[in-house]
């Protein structure tokens, strides 16, 4: 993390109230666990409305997501994909986000189902 | 790698899931009822257990599996059922309990709409967008509107209530703020339309009875200033009421309810009320009342005019009352002082409490400029108030009071119509000054000139600055001429002459009397020194306006200065040779005009410790068989004494008709010149058009009178500067 993106973030997160401090854990189909920073994991809407809903649904209370339908490799590709959406997206700098053809297509049903 | 991509890749998605729809036909129901139950639990608060992971992947998967619309009838459905059961709850609270109730509800169903969009999000995303459908957020609150608010036993209610709650605050009651704002809240997020149908009309209807009335209460049982303090105090309780618990787009419309009820309707009544209106704030100087005035009426359509136009007759009445009271019209410092307080105190009124507001600003000069024109005699009495104060007012004054007054005086000066009869008192009276020497301050009377100038122009001033002029000239010709002549003159009497130039001063040709020998004596030296050293001028003395300082000493050797004019030296040189003279007697020997001399005798003999003369018989007015001596028994603390002239300071009766027709006389030419400058640069005219040409081109010196101006006319055809036209009688043309 560059100190540009973490000064983006740090403002970012004063405005969320603290609900982007600490880290959640996302779980592949295959029961993969990944543990990333909760402002990367806010690159997705889908996760965003998922881990602030109001009334306590299990994934906000456990910081914990299963994703019974995204295998390892796309979710592990997604994870990237946040901490790089995270530094880039300010625009400031730009660097390519390399995507395999072969998983091309599973990694934009992700998206489309993670709003990202 | 964003949210919603271009259709065209969606289509590409939705064909590879068409082969599983049809591996389960049975899973749509399947997932439906796992999203229903999660819908009830929210309502039920018991929303703790869900995994929104799986409810939002069961939305999702019904969306790609086009089941989009059997997902959102379900949701409508449900959350119409969930609705009816809330409203029961909501019938069933009881009085106060009742809006306490539906907020308590409303926040629920709110939260759980939240909720339920979220884990539909998808469907939002997606679905509705293509299908026209309503967002689910915008579904939630419709429903709430139509099953809760629009219902029919908790509609009438609702309002019944905060419309009882409103007047129950306005009669002093403590309510739950807290709760009003919730509510009001609730409307307006339900969408302006339904704040406004179902509680803001009937909120202002109310409203507009409560006041209708309660100013109906106030108006018949208080004063004016009463009354306003208890409207401005509603209007800011109103304002107050919006910003704690109602819409900010409310409060333009309970004001102007307010401003209509309570001001608008009773302005007249509040601005004629007898003993507290306006009239009698501007009297008793209320600046309070009058503030509060001017900020209620302002909000309101005519309120301003209201106050104006009552302020305007007010002033015409009572300045109309100042400037035709014979009283005050018997001292003209006392008269112009009353003119200027009134003038401070309305300024005075109109910067504290109208804002310093234009208009009335205007309404004020216009209502001078009409009643300090109704007595013609203003501008005679404006110039004997500067005389006064440059006479001995101004003593001790710093330079800004001496500004301070004459700025004053310019602003009345500003109002009067004939200027020019001002201007030629002004003349008069400053020449009385200079030759007396009784100018306290010469930048002071520079000053006035200075303001004339800049108000009406060099011509309007250019003779008054001669005047200065020729009092310098004169002072270094007299130094002149003492430097040459003096051992000529020896010990005779020292002479100071004032030469005056013929037309800048207001000289009315006088016969000269006959001056004492000794004078005489000095006087020819000092014209045969003028015109020698002025080849082709004229010198004329002028008598009737030169002072004298006289030695004279008394029966028990008591030497006095006295301090006269020079038709009294006259009188006064005679008793040199002789006791006693008959008045026919000094009349002969002087040759005084005799109401001059009339005038001279009686402030020479009949004015207590200036009596340096006896009359005989004693009496207080002077006639033509009465004897005079000199007074040897005169005493006097002083040893100066100043013997004045019994002038009347402003002008008597046949005086003033004098100086009138001398104006109309000077208007005359400069009418005339008017008339062929506009004739010059038009060539052909019609009488109403050069009537009003004239009139704009000579207003800043007077009004001139159209029958007047008709008459020039005809002089000035007479005279063949103008014809009238052959075919159009009306017309006239300029002969070059």
């Amino acid at each position: 993390m560059t100190g540009k993106g973490e000064a983006a973030a740090q403002h970012r997160e004063e405005e969320e109230d603290g609900e982007m401090v600490g880290v959640v854990k996302l779980i592949s189909a295959e029961g993969f666990e990944f543990v990333i920073d909760k402002k990367a994991a806010m690159v997705s809407n889908t996760l965003r409305n998922m881990l602030t809903s109001p009334g306590g649904f299990a994934e906000s209370r456990d910081n914990e997501v299963r994703f019974p339908e995204i295998s390892t490799a796309i979710l592990e590709k997604i994870c990237q994909y946040f901490y790089w959406s995270l530094h880039y997206a300010s625009g400031k700098e730009t660097a390519e986000f390399p995507i395999e053809p072969e998983i091309t297509l599973e990694l934009m049903m992700a998206a489309n189902y993670l709003d990202t | 790698m964003s949210g919603g991509g271009p259709p065209r890749k969606r289509n590409f998605k939705i064909e590879a899931f068409k082969h599983r729809v049809e591996l389960d036909p049975k899973y749509a129901e399947r997932t439906w009822k796992v999203l229903e139950h999660a819908i009830h639990e929210i309502y039920n608060h018991n929303a703790s257990g869900l995994s929104f992971e799986e409810l939002y992947r069961s939305a999702y998967n019904m969306v790609l599996h086009k089941y989009g619309e059997k997902l959102y009838n379900g949701l409508e459905s449900t959350l119409t059922w969930r609705l009816k059961e809330i409203s029961k709850s909501i019938e069933a609270a009881q009085g106060g309990l009742f809006l306490a109730e539906l907020n308590a509800k409303w926040m629920d169903h709110n939260k759980a709409l939240q909720m339920i969009r979220d884990i539909l999000m998808y469907m939002d995303r997606t679905y509705v967008p293509t299908s026209h459908r309503t967002p689910v957020h915008e579904l939630g609150l419709n429903l709430w509107r139509d099953h809760i608010i629009h219902h029919s036993m908790i509609h009438g209610r609702l309002l019944d209530t905060l419309l009882d709650l409103i007047h129950r605050e306005r009669m002093g009651e403590v309510i739950n703020r807290g709760l009003m704002r919730s509510i009001t809240k609730m409307l307006m997020d339900l969408g302006p339309a339904v704040y406004q149908d179902d509680f803001e009309k009937p909120y202002l209807e109310v409203s507009a009875s409560f006041y209708s009335g309660e100013s109906q209460e106030f108006i018949e049982c208080c004063d004016c200033g009463n009354y306003l303090k208890k409207a401005e105090r509603r209007l800011n309780e109103e304002m107050e009421r919006v910003s704690h618990y109602l819409d900010a787009g409310s409060e333009a419309k309970i004001t102007s309810v307010v401003e209509k009820e309570m001001i608008a309707n009773h302005m007249h009544r509040l601005v004629h009320m007898e003993n507290s209106g306006l009239v009698n704030m501007l009297i008793d100087d209320k600046y309070e009342d009058l503030g509060r005035m001017y900020t209620l009426f302002r909000r309101v359509p005519d309120g301003l005019s209201t106050i104006r136009d009552m302020m305007t007759s007010y002033l015409r009445e009572t300045g109309k009352q100042l400037v035709t009271d014979p009283e005050r019209l018997k001292d003209p410092v006392e008269f112009v002082q009353c003119l200027l307080n009134e003038k401070d105190k309305h300024d005075k009124i109109i910067s504290v409490a109208f804002g310093n507001d234009k208009t009335f600003q205007n309404a004020l000069n216009s209502s001078f400029e009409f009643f300090i024109n109704l007595n013609n005699r203003s501008p005679e009495f404006i110039s004997l108030y500067v005389d006064d104060k440059l006479r001995k007012g101004l003593k001790g004054a710093t330079e800004e009071d001496v500004e301070g007054i004459l700025d004053k005086v310019m602003m009345l000066f500003r109002y009067l119509q004939e200027k020019d009869v001002f201007e030629k008192y002004y003349k008069q009276h400053l020449a009385k000054r200079l030759l007396s020497a009784k100018t306290v301050s010469d930048d002071a009377e520079r000053s006035m000139i200075v303001k004339l100038k800049t108000e009406c122009g060099y011509q309007f001033t250019s003779k008054l600055e001669g005047m200065f002029t020729d009092m310098k000239t004169s002072q270094d010709t007299m130094q002149d001429f003492y430097a040459k002549k003096s051992e000529e003159l020896g010990d005779g009497p020292t002479l100071d002459v004032h030469i005056l130039t013929t037309g800048s001063w207001p000289t009315q040709p006088s016969p000269p009397c006959t001056l004492p020998p000794e004078i005489l004596v000095v006087c020819e030296k000092f014209r045969a020194y003028y015109l020698g050293t002025h080849s082709g001028r004229r010198l004329t003395w002028q008598t009737n306006m030169g002072t004298a300082d006289i030695k004279a000493t008394f029966g028990k050797g008591q030497k006095h200065e006295l301090n006269v004019s020079t038709y009294q030296m006259c009188v006064l040189m005679l008793f040199n040779s002789n006791d006693g003279y008959t008045y026919k007697d000094i009349e002969q020997a002087t040759e005084i005009p005799a109401t001059d001399l009339k005038r001279c005798l009686q402030s020479l003999a009949c004015v207590k410790g200036k009596n340096v003369l006896r009359k005989e018989p004693m009496s207080k007015d002077i006639s033509e068989d009465d004897t005079f001596y000199f007074n040897d028994k005169f005493t006097s603390k002083l040893v100066k004494v100043k013997i004045g002239t019994v002038v009347a300071q402003k002008e008597s009766e046949p005086e003033k008709q004098e100086t009138r027709q001398r104006v109309e006389e000077d208007r005359k030419p400069q009418i005339e010149a008017a008339i062929v400058r506009i004739m010059k640069s038009r060539r052909v005219l019609d009488h109403n058009s050069i009537v009003a040409e004239v009139t704009k081109q000579l207003q800043a010196r007077f009004l001139p009178n159209p029958v007047i101006i008709k008459k020039r006319i005809e002089s000035l055809i007479e005279r063949e500067f103008l014809e009238r036209d052959k075919a159009d009688r009306k017309l006239y043309r300029y002969l070059a």
